[in-house]
């Protein structure tokens, strides 16, 4: 298989392996990468494009799909846009050439932002909960402290339909049902168990002179916690922060059994953007791809961090 | 390992073996995942009646094994 | 400084001890040796009593509670109703009929339920196959990347792609690509193997929808299988094949008798948790088929929503409930001893 002339340690794969190796790599990246550049490119079909047989991959980039995600439109005579004034934007004019007028924004901006404020809000709550609980359980001898740390855990697990009922009917009774606050606080009991794993990770990697060293100086336990540890802590911090954001970003289940309205998130809202006649892809696939990217960037910042963050912090490569 | 020891002290170390947190760990981990596959089997409606019982069993004694010692 | 701490005196050792740094920053730098010039500073009692301050025992409990405390009102308190509600015929859409107590009779028609039991069938199809594809293709490319060819750390992010991604908008737009005439998916297979596009319809029929999801499942999630298996293939010391290397053992042999073995842990921690989360899977099977056609594609959750969400069982749901949890419980335990035995390594 490998020529024994080669000058480098005999557990080098030799370059033909590599290659081989790398070319199946490259193949199974691209496969998986079609359904997601398809969301893409669906995102700026017309209507008529996105639902051409066969699939159309070369085709006239129309902002339309945009336009009906953040739109609702109304069907109107022929006579009756004649008689209103030039079309205000482009959107109003792509409407009007499919006889529409614009009637108003569309839900996808409020719940856009639903998204953006549970999401933050849940990951500062359980990020800031998550480091004071894991510097606890990895600077101080707690009592039962493998039964907490597993019972924190466990509460991650926990299958969210099962856990969906009592809420339901818990936020029911005190008023929090179909609010942001009641969808903050719930994200942030499912995110916060991973925090204290993956921070207790971070910390503990931490060498535990530093701390002595300011308290010998005079400072108070807590007081080199703020000042030395948590700066030391940055880079994990930042990574949970990223990981509660994007679990909290990316929730379905409790999100669509818990709320109808007001802080309804965008995932539940996406699946049910329907134009004329059954759902409007190019719609659909315009919020899917705006909800997305940030999703992608976040990965990209992240990579160093993934193994860790979907290990609970237990694999450190 | 070897065949011709004391039977008093084997029958001593083998109440100690078996009363050790790893082997009981090792079943209570056998009995849920019995119990699991009871559940999701398509063979017998009674053996998926039992399942519930045999998981719960199974948890609670993986609960109560792991705070035996080591 | 800033902060009046008693840094009169520090100040002054630290001149000694290193004439450059005198900001608050240089904390972070103290090394063990210059701690000796700090321990002189200790004897003054004002800073002695400010060191005592919060007991550590107090700070310790201060710091987890509040932990504590969240999740025993969001999870702990509503799992406790739960099993209260899962005794009772309590309806959540018709609180005021009197609750009553019935005992075990829920989980008594649970667990004799054909209709339950098929569900369960059906979540095994979904949680067996799965598991078994994202294993093998999981693994078969983290032994390729494990080759180190050129820019495999920039093609590992782009395959890990899919798995960051919420899989309920992405399962909602896979819909699109299953559509019969319309569809990539369609397409695509039609191109390969020269059927119809239209001729199949893969959420439509009742032999391909158990598939369809098990597809989406496993584009989604292969890549997670796969960065647990780097790792534990990275985890192998290199000294350990070029032992095998001089014994003269074939590169299949080494396979099977140091790569697979040595990086077992590992996969069993990704197939317990991807085991673990596709057996309460909703989100996505819900947007892709809702259950359907029939119950096809009920996976226990969808059954679970159904008789919570849709016919307002809440009595009979919460057993339902309860029995899914608590198979989800002892799994999460055996997880936790898997996931410490690959800690220790």
């Amino acid at each position: 298989m490998t020529s024994a002339t080669t000058a480098h340690s005999v557990v080098e794969p030799s370059a033909a392996t590599r290659r081989f190796a790398g070319s199946l790599v490259v193949l199974y990246a691209v496969i998986t990468m079609i359904p997601l550049v398809w969301i893409m490119l669906t995102a700026f079909k017309s209507p008529d494009d996105a639902i051409s047989y066969p699939p159309k991959v070369m085709f006239k980039p129309s902002l339309e799909g945009f336009c009906n995600l953040f739109t609702t439109r109304s069907r109107q005579t022929p006579d009756f846009i004649r008689s209103l004034g030039p079309p205000q934007g482009l959107c109003d004019s792509i409407a009007r050439s499919r006889n529409m007028v614009v009637a108003g924004p569309s839900n996808y901006v409020p719940r856009f932002v639903n998204s953006l404020i549970i999401a933050f809000g849940s990951t500062v709550l359980a990020v800031a909960l998550g480091t004071l609980s894991a510097y606890g359980f990895s600077r101080f001898r707690v009592p039962l402290k493998d039964d907490l740390l597993f019972f924190i855990l466990s509460t991650r697990m926990m299958p969210p339909i099962a856990v969906a009922i009592p809420i339901y009917l818990m936020y029911r009774t005190v008023g929090l049902s179909d609010t942001r606050l009641g969808m903050i606080l719930l994200y942030t009991s499912v995110n916060v168990s991973l925090a204290v794993w993956l921070l207790k990770g971070f910390i503990d990697e931490i060498p535990r002179e530093y701390e002595e060293a300011a308290m010998i100086d005079g400072y108070t336990r807590f007081q080199a916690f703020v000042k030395v540890v948590l700066p030391q802590a940055t880079t994990g911090i930042a990574a949970t922060a990223i990981f509660c954001l994007i679990f909290a970003w990316n929730e379905y289940a409790f999100a669509v059994l818990l709320t109808s309205g007001n802080a309804q998130t965008a995932p539940p809202f996406i699946p049910i953007i329907i134009g004329e006649g059954g759902q409007d892809w190019p719609a659909v696939a315009a919020g899917t791809t705006l909800f997305l990217v940030p999703i992608v960037v976040f990965t990209v910042l992240l990579r160093k961090h993934l193994l860790r963050g979907i290990t609970f912090g237990a694999v450190r490569k | 390992m070897s065949l011709d020891a004391n039977p008093s002290i084997a029958r001593r170390s083998l109440a100690d073996r078996v009363l050790r947190r790893g082997p009981l760990e090792a079943v209570a981990t056998m009995i849920i995942a019995a119990g699991v596959v009871m559940l999701m089997q398509p063979f017998s409606l009674a053996l998926y009646s039992w399942s519930f019982a045999t998981t719960l069993f199974g948890t609670v004694m993986f609960t109560i094994v792991s705070k035996v010692r080591e | 400084m800033r902060s009046g701490l008693p840094f009169e005196t520090t100040g002054i050792c630290r001149i000694v001890d290193d004439p450059g740094a005198r900001s608050v920053d240089a904390m972070n730098e103290l090394s063990a040796s210059s701690r000796i010039t700090y321990r002189a500073v200790m004897v003054r009692p004002g800073v002695a009593r400010r060191i005592r301050g919060l007991s550590d025992r107090t700070l310790a409990w201060l710091f987890i509670t509040p932990t504590i405390v969240l999740l025993l009102a969001i999870n702990i308190f509503p799992l406790l109703w739960t099993i209260y509600l899962s005794f009772t015929n309590y309806r959540a859409n018709r609180a005021n009929v009197p609750t009553i107590w019935l005992g075990a009779d829920w989980y008594q028609s649970i667990l004799t339920d054909p209709d339950i039991w098929a569900a369960m069938q059906v979540t095994a199809h979904f949680v067996i196959w799965t598991v078994v594809i994202e294993t093998v293709i999981g693994f078969g490319l983290a032994f390729l990347i494990d080759k180190k060819f050129r820019g495999h750390g920039m093609w590992t992010t782009i395959i890990l792609l899919p798995m960051m991604l919420s899989p309920a908008v992405v399962g909602n737009f896979w819909t699109f690509l299953y559509q019969p005439q319309i569809g990539l998916f369609n397409y695509v297979v039609a191109f390969f193997t020269g059927r119809d596009a239209s001729s199949f319809q893969m959420l439509g029929d009742v032999r391909l929808s158990p598939w369809a999801i098990v597809i989406v499942d496993a584009w989604m999630w292969t890549p997670y299988v796969m960065l647990i298996c780097l790792a534990g293939l990275r985890s192998i010391p290199d000294y350990i094949y070029e032992a095998a290397e001089v014994d003269r053992a074939s590169k299949w042999r080494q396979f099977w008798s140091i790569t697979l073995p040595m990086a077992l842990p590992f996969i069993m921690l990704a197939v317990l948790f991807r085991g673990i989360e596709n057996f309460k899977m909703f989100d996505m099977v819900n947007l892709l088929t809702g259950g359907g056609p029939g119950s096809t594609t009920e996976v226990a959750s969808i059954t679970l929503k159904r008789a919570a969400f849709e016919s307002w069982r809440t009595g009979y749901s919460s057993a339902f409930a309860i029995i899914l949890f608590v198979t989800v419980f002892g799994l999460a335990n055996i997880y936790v001893k898997a996931l410490n035995k690959v800690k220790s390594r």
